[in-house]
């Protein structure tokens, strides 16, 4: 058995192995192996040309990720937290984003970070900022919520030739724990995973929305489907589609707060292209529009659990 | 007052000093053309010229070798044509045309040739220092005897992401030249409320121990000579590197600002003492260079109605294609 990090650092080490274009950069990946410890052990296989320590600096190091992108290398940056982004929110949106549309130049990058909370992280560590890249034209948004997945999802994208947003969830690193993933194993970008088979109500999720879903949907038996994102964006709008002819109920679970994330884009699908086929109002089961609190009572109130999980799709199936 | 000829630069061969006057020239009578259309309605948008900085372009660009990358900035066209682009190109841009560089998608210099080693420029100030400090990184790991060059003026120099190359390229000792086009403005503010110290020169090796050299930028000769030097230092491994090229923006930010806040004297007196183009031209005669600086001069001319006329008649972007390329791999429909 194997968790969720070491499925990322797996990913990590075989993409290296296999293509020397693929080097790491990042805060403390070297020696100290990573904030969390993800890269541990893998400045020691590949050495300091390939696993990268760099000063704090995120939107220096993005973006001259995107400048050895450009010329063929195939570089992987670690953000400390996912919350960092905001610093180089600019080249990624700005030069990495549009470059392909502008110019025909592919930018293979992969931005790794550790999102989401349950952590005791705070308003600057435990945030999911995924939402703020969902409907970008040019870049590729992925949340792998699974310990396949992690390794799957982030094989794919470092073979894909578009930037890609890595969201890795930092709850689920140590958590997760399963079989580890066929060596060479690729899982689709772009394409929702059936997690679960039911029939009464489809709950659309990603991220840690993948281990509550499941187990709520444990509690409640076979009415339950559950849709693994595993891509917010784009969205596999027919995957979520296929399952509502069949289901005609949705409740879209997200960690991230309520009116970001992916929900906004999952809904409005849905109001467009699946209004015949409901047979309730669809619900959003997410935290309120505040930043990640930090005191238990308050994280523990403000994050989506099993229970609440539970609660809301019980409601749902009533209407 | 009369121009003052560029310097004596014997170590510059004729022909690269009539290659740089070709260049200078390319971009201001470019220049002059595109902002004719513009003010005609033909060319949408904004406008913005490089006049009063040609050289410092012209003599960036022809510094590299082949295999050398460059990311330009807005008031570096002649560095564009070193690199290859063509007038056609350059002017399917501006005009927005379906097979021009962006296939309409972006305008005026807002383009590249990522393949062939030009990075289509970007609006935000600072970020193609590190996207530079990237490529000369990756030519560093790959042990490839290539440099990458850009481009920064002192509007860039107040840019956090600047400093963030900057330091960067000396942590990591990488291949880059920092060409600085220092002219005096950064749209209507003069340097002298930007930043304390105006000297980029030394902030530059003070800051981030870059050595760096001050030239006169509006001798062509003087910016490829030292821009030459650079780029062979930092080829060599010794690691980044600076010029710094003093100059001044002669026209405004962009066509609709009048530069009226810069002093008219100081405009009069650098128009006529200090054009670029008119001081190479000044020493091409001094150099006994003459009948050949007309002979370019014409052929100048006509390269640019040529590459007019091939742009004008070209297609207009097809609306129908404009989702195509967002990504280089769509997702396609489930």
């Amino acid at each position: 058995m194997i968790n969720y990090l070491e499925a990322v650092r797996a990913a990590l080490a075989d993409a290296m192995r296999e293509d020397e274009r693929v080097f790491l950069l990042g805060e403390d990946i070297g020696a100290f192996g990573g904030a969390f410890g993800v890269t541990k052990g893998l400045l020691e296989e590949f050495g300091a040309d390939r696993v990268l320590d760099t000063p704090i600096a995120e939107e220096g190091f993005v973006g001259a990720a995107i400048g050895a992108a450009w010329m063929g290398d195939r570089p992987v940056v670690e953000l400390q937290f996912a919350d960092f982004v905001t610093c180089p929110f600019d080249v990624i949106v700005t030069v990495a984003a549009k470059t392909h549309w502008r110019s025909g130049q592919a930018i293979p990058l992969v931005i790794r970070m550790p999102t989401g909370g349950g952590v005791r992280g705070g308003p600057f560590h435990a945030g999911s900022p995924e939402g703020w890249f969902v409907g970008q034209p040019g870049l590729k948004v992925v949340c792998p919520g699974t310990v396949e997945d992690a390794y799957g999802l982030l094989r794919a994208a470092i073979d894909d030739p578009d930037p890609v947003l890595f969201f890795e969830h930092k709850g689920l690193y140590r958590r997760l724990r399963a079989e580890p993933p066929a060596p060479g194993l690729r899982s689709p970008i772009g394409r929702a995973r059936l997690a679960r088979e039911g029939s009464g109500v489809t709950v659309v999720t990603y991220g840690s929305g993948v281990t509550l879903a499941l187990e709520a949907a444990e509690r409640l038996g076979g009415e339950v489907e559950v849709l693994d994102l595993r891509t917010v964006w784009p969205l596999d709008s027919v995957a979520i589609l296929r399952s509502l002819e069949k289901t005609s109920r949705l409740l879209v679970l997200q960690e991230a707060a309520r009116a970001t994330g992916a929900a906004g884009l999952v809904l409005s699908l849905v109001a467009r292209e699946g209004f015949e086929l409901l047979d309730a109002p669809p619900v959003l089961h997410a935290p309120p529009n505040t930043p990640v609190p930090f005191a238990p009572e308050l994280e523990d109130a403000y994050l989506p659990s099993a229970d609440s999980t539970v609660a809301a799709l019980e409601t749902l199936l009533a209407y | 007052m009369p121009t003052e000829p560029c310097a004596h630069f014997p170590q510059v061969p004729p022909e690269a000093r009539l290659e740089l006057f070709r260049l200078v020239l390319l971009q201001r009578l470019f220049e002059e053309r595109a902002l004719t259309l513009y003010r005609q309605g033909r060319i949408a948008g904004s406008f913005y010229d490089g006049r009063g900085q040609e050289a410092v372009a012209a003599a960036a660009g022809l510094a590299l070798q082949d295999g050398d990358v460059v990311c330009p900035l807005n008031r570096e066209l002649a560095c564009h044509f070193a690199r290859g682009i063509t007038v056609a190109e350059a002017f399917g841009n501006f005009l927005g045309r379906g097979d021009g560089p962006t296939r309409g998608r972006d305008g005026n210099m807002h383009f590249g040739a990522p393949a062939r080693g030009v990075f289509p420029l970007v609006s935000m100030l600072g970020d193609l220092a590190s996207v530079t400090v990237g490529a000369a990184f990756a030519f560093k790991r790959h042990g490839e005897p290539r440099v990458a060059l850009t481009f920064l003026g002192e509007g860039g120099f107040s840019a956090g992401d600047t400093h963030e190359a900057l330091n960067l390229a000396g942590v990591w000792q990488v291949p880059a030249v920092f060409v600085l086009q220092s002219n005096r403005y950064s749209y209507s503010t003069p340097v002298e409320r930007q930043m304390v110290n105006t000297n980029l020169t030394e902030r530059i090796y003070g800051g981030w121990s870059i050595p760096a050299e001050r030239v006169d930028g509006t001798d062509a000769l003087a910016v490829y000579d030292a821009v030459r030097a650079a780029v062979s230092r930092a080829r060599g491994g010794n690691g980044p590197q600076a010029v710094e090229a003093l100059t001044l923006r002669i026209h405004g930010h962009a066509a609709h600002d009048d530069a009226s806040y810069v002093p008219a004297e100081l405009r009069a007196e650098f128009a006529e003492r200090f054009d670029p183009v008119a001081r190479l031209e000044a020493r091409l005669r001094l150099d006994n260079l003459e009948r050949e600086a007309v002979e370019m001069r014409g052929r100048v001319e006509d390269a640019i109605a040529e590459g007019l006329a091939l742009a004008e008649s070209s297609p207009a972007p097809d609306p129908a294609e404009l989702e195509d390329g967002v990504w280089a791999a769509p997702v396609s429909d489930g």
